[in-house]
């Protein structure tokens, strides 16, 4: 490979971003014997700026999962070494649990992940490494494999935050192969809003946050969240605090619908895209056994489709067919796109700088404006993996990270020191559309002030 | 050259329509009136496919041959929207006087079936491309048009009973539709006929779509109700799939039969969707409204929706190509007769549709072209007397005529300044057609030896009155009489100089001089 700013970088990529020289299962026995006949636009990149690919990582099938424990690869374990006496196995989190669990053992510098609703964010948080969301539309998701493209990115896992920016940088460019990419105008118009609004008052200094104002969202500490994951939260606002940041408590009132509506809208995508997997052109093909009712197409994917999708995925697509069916449309898809727009005000309200995708502004409120939000990236820390079910509980994982999705706003998690329990707890900054920049900087200096705990 | 459309609509029973919307009967169902409206699905004539880079096909093209990895529902792929495709579409839109939207969106449609691997289509079902318009018929009727959309065609699937497989291919998949969706607004199976046929030669005629019925590039769906004079309109039934104006017109006159069974027996008709079976001439139900799949429409999350600007259609408005009406106006106010125009525009709707928008070169642009600084009347008689009528003696279409429009404007101008005869220059162009010459006919003249000699030039009398005396001489009978005042024999004698001169003389020259003899 030679040359190449990433000459040497070690990476590994998620299961469901396509490699044509190796096969892309996506976790699922539907692509079990799968390899693409292309490379997605982010492992070309990859590839061109000397980054040497080490392999691909587990994840949920599909990508659907916070736990990493729906997989024909069986459950991912998170690395971290604790010394709690608990030393159960515990989740590395989902759905991008390999990446970050390859991250976290050093078995390669960076990882990709995509991200949907926190599938990136969470096993880094319970992982104890850097994960970034970046914004939705600026890294390219041709060649990865839709599960809801409305909401659907691709991430990047490192140790450091350094890592995570460099590798964003060269995958972050306008693709014409994907239409959800947006072109550099949009991007450099974005740029431009923040060094006007935010970089004028905080330079980017590591060693001091003054003039920087930071929300405190008072949704995202809910009763579900675990007391213990707050000792080091508490410590690291005083940190930042202590380098000059304004802290100011807002509230985002849509938080609490927010997680419904995504499940929504989630599944209702996941039904639609997952509906090209019959095993005809390409994936694993039952045939139905003799006597069987052929009469139409749909009677005889059912075999394929039954064995080939695990539990969790056959629950989305039927949870999702209905969410779009005739007497089911408005009540549940629409009402969830409603909350969307209302998550994305919401957002709109608090932000000093301005939403250039936004057609129009939003209302003035009595809110004070900020630049970034900080908040935890999850409830708790890794549950142990015998402890985690299919109970509720695995969705309400992700609460605290879908609102992010919702709006395709940047969020990065960076470790913010260890809970009671010995196991790492995520912080995650979270900015403006286009701000990915400005989530960064602040992320290098909170995962900094964390260290300094 | 098929004159069949032009001919019917001189059909009295035709021509109720124009004043007859209500109580307008047909002797074939007495007391009852029929309502119909038509789906049109036309292939966009756009070089690549609507979403992905692939080539469009024909059906004569080995099977999946044309398939990219987006066409056939590969993980990892996404759409990208063809912008061609917009531009014909609107093409379309604009030529049936429909108001483009400024904003527009693509749905998925979903469904199983093996010719469609993504399980669903992207078609636009809340937000169409444009709506309104209208189709004005030679009938003097008016038929409005309720909507255009874009959506993806399907892949084709075959039954192979020997190895009781089904066999799908997929260079149809993804090549670009427009649906157009008439109002309820045709009386008659054969109203819908013309109304097909004229919708098919503007699609043509704006290259948005070759709009060829045999090839399946132009499919239609029906819908049929009746009712009993002064009542409202009757239970629709949808009749699919129909793929020639002689079918469509078939099975809706089947159907109405059918329905008039029903009702006049006290039964009802069912809404439902019925199939064409061409061999026994009967329509038969696929399905009834109960049976109606859901296909839990959903705006497609990876195309953002369609907005055009007013300058980006009015851009598209004024790079039309010309519509038939106009067309024919222009060569009417030319000096050409309807007939005239008439024959050369059923020959230019025979011409190529280029991709792309691409208008090929028809027989009206080759009139264009040559009665360019001539006479049009003395050109368009060239074309459709001589030209056509060698063409076809000769079995050959107007695309396969090798007479250039150079080659015709030079013979048309030898003959216009007298250089040579009429009867001189039908041969030329025969010999043009025989030996596909690239030669002018200036050349070939000369060659042959063709040339005209002058009417009044003094080298030329000497050589016409040694020709005339030749004539005289082979035939003395008639001589005698033409001396004796038989004009009528004159003409006898003047084709035996044409003969004796291979036609390079001038009749009527001919004529003069042979009487000035005579009388000598």
């Amino acid at each position: 490979m030679g040359g190449g700013h990433l000459s040497g970088t070690k990476v590994a990529i998620k299961d469901n971003i396509c490699t044509k020289d190796m096969p892309t299962t996506c976790s699922s026995e539907m692509l079990r014997n799968f390899t693409p006949p292309f490379d997605a636009t982010v492992v070309t990149l990859l590839h061109n700026s000397g980054a040497q690919i080490i392999g691909k990582t587990n994840c949920d099938e599909f990508g659907m999962g916070s736990l990493n424990i729906h997989s024909i690869h069986g459950p991912v374990v998170n690395p971290w070494k604790s010394f709690s006496p608990d030393d159960r196995p515990r989740s590395a989190g989902g759905s991008s649990g390999g990446s970050a669990a390859a991250v976290a053992a050093g078995l390669c510098d960076v990882s990709l992940g995509t991200d949907t609703g926190g599938s990136v964010r969470l096993p880094a948080s319970y992982c104890g490494i850097v994960g970034l969301k970046p914004s939705y539309g600026l890294l390219s998701r041709w060649g990865v494999v839709s599960y809801s493209d409305s909401l659907d990115c691709v991430g990047v896992l490192a140790r450091t935050v350094d890592d995570v920016q460099k590798v964003f940088m060269t995958l972050n460019h306008h693709d014409l192969k994907d239409p959800t990419s947006l072109p550099s105008s949009v991007r450099a118009k974005a740029s431009n809003m923040l060094s006007v609004q935010t970089f004028s008052r905080w330079d980017g200094d590591s060693s001091s946050l003054s003039g920087l104002r930071i929300g405190i969202p008072q949704e995202y500490f809910p009763t579900e969240m675990q007391p213990s994951v707050l000792h080091p939260i508490r410590s690291l606002l005083k940190e930042l605090r202590g380098l000059g940041a304004t802290l100011v408590p807002v509230s985002l009132p849509s938080t609490s619908y927010a997680l419904s509506a995504y499940y929504v809208i989630a599944s209702a995508e996941a039904s639609s895209n997952l509906a090209r997997f019959t095993g005809v052109e390409y994936g694993t093909y039952v045939d139905p056994p003799p006597g069987a009712d052929r009469t139409k197409a749909a009677h005889v994917y059912a075999y394929s489709r039954s064995k080939g999708f695990g539990r969790e995925a056959r629950k989305r697509i039927l949870l999702g067919t209905y969410a779009l069916s005739a007497d089911a449309f408005d009540n549940y898809f629409l009402q969830a796109q409603r909350i969307r727009k209302l998550v994305k005000c919401d957002f709109d309200d608090i932000f000093a700088v301005p939403n250039v995708l936004s057609s129009f502004q939003s209302q003035a409120t009595s809110q004070p404006k900020v630049d970034v939000l900080i908040h935890p990236s999850a409830i708790r820390t890794a549950p142990p993996l015998e402890l985690v079910s299919d109970s509720l509980d695995a969705y309400v994982q992700d609460a605290l990270t879908v609102p992010a999705s919702l709006a395709g706003l940047p969020a990065l998690s960076v470790p913010a020191g260890t809970a009671d329990d010995g196991w790492p707890v995520g912080m995650s900054v979270v900015g403006q559309w286009g701000c990915d920049d400005l989530v960064i900087r602040v992320g290098e200096v909170v995962h900094a002030a964390a260290g300094n705990n | 050259m098929r004159f069949g459309w032009r001919l019917r609509r001189r059909l009295p029973h035709v021509r109720l329509f124009s004043t007859v919307t209500q109580g307008y009967t047909d002797s074939r169902w007495p007391g009852w009136e029929v309502v119909v409206g038509l789906e049109v699905h036309a292939q966009i004539k756009s070089r690549s496919k609507l979403f992905s880079n692939s080539l469009t096909s024909n059906p004569n093209e080995p099977p999946n041959t044309s398939v990219s990895p987006y066409d056939a529902a590969f993980p990892g792929t996404l759409p990208k929207l063809n912008p061609t495709c917009v531009d014909l579409t609107l093409r379309t839109a604009i030529a049936l006087g429909s108001q483009v939207q400024r904003r527009s969106a693509f749905d998925r449609k979903h469904y199983f079936y093996a010719d469609l691997p993504a399980g669903y289509q992207i078609t636009q079902h809340y937000a169409p491309i444009a709506t309104g318009g209208q189709l004005d018929l030679e009938t003097r009727r008016t038929i409005r048009i309720k909507q255009i959309q874009i959506e993806q065609d399907t892949g084709k699937s075959a039954f192979d009973a020997r190895r009781r497989a089904s066999m799908i291919d997929l260079n149809r998949a993804g090549t670009g539709l427009m649906e157009i969706v008439s109002e309820p607004d045709m009386r008659s199976p054969e109203e819908a006929g013309v109304y097909l046929r004229t919708l098919q030669a503007i699609l043509r005629s704006v290259g948005s779509s070759d709009g060829n019925m045999e090839q399946g590039s132009l499919r239609c769906d029906v819908n049929v109700s009746v009712n009993r004079v002064g009542e409202p309109p009757g239970t629709r039934c949808e009749i699919k799939n129909l793929n020639s104006v002689k079918f469509m017109q078939v099975a809706i006159t089947c159907e109405i039969f059918r329905q008039i069974e029903l009702l006049e027996k006290g039964e009802f008709v069912q809404q439902e969707t019925r199939g064409f079976d061409e061999a026994a001439a009967r329509t038969f139900s696929l399905r009834s409204k109960e049976d109606a799949p859901d296909y839990r429409y959903m705006p497609d999350p990876n195309l953002s929706p369609l907005l055009l600007d007013q300058s980006y259609v009015d851009r598209i408005r004024f790079t039309m190509p010309e519509l038939p009406a106009k067309t024919r106006a222009r060569l009417m106010s030319k000096g050409l007769t309807a007939r005239d125009a008439d024959v050369l525009m059923s020959v230019d709707a025979g011409r190529e549709v280029g991709f792309d928008g691409q208008v090929g070169e028809g027989a009206v642009t080759y009139f264009d072209t040559v009665a360019t600084g001539r006479d049009p009347k003395v050109v368009v008689n060239w074309i459709t007397h001589d030209l056509l009528g060698q063409l076809t003696a000769r079995n050959l279409t107007f695309k396969q005529n090798p007479v250039s429009t150079q080659q015709l404007a030079d013979l048309i101008d030898l003959v216009q300044k007298g250089l040579i005869t009429g009867t001189s220059a039908k041969t030329l162009l025969r010999r043009m057609l025989d030996q596909r010459t690239n030669a002018l006919p200036s050349k070939l003249a000369e060659e042959m030896s063709l040339l005209a000699l002058p009417a009044d030039g003094d080298t030329g009398s000497s050589e016409l009155e040694q020709w005339c005396r030749e004539a005289m001489d082979v035939l003395p009978s008639e001589t005698a009489a033409a001396k004796k005042g038989n004009t009528g024999v004159v003409n006898k004698l003047v084709g035996r100089v044409m003969r004796i001169s291979r036609g390079r003389v001038n009749a009527l020259k001919v004529k003069e001089v042979l009487e000035s003899m005579l009388r000598d």
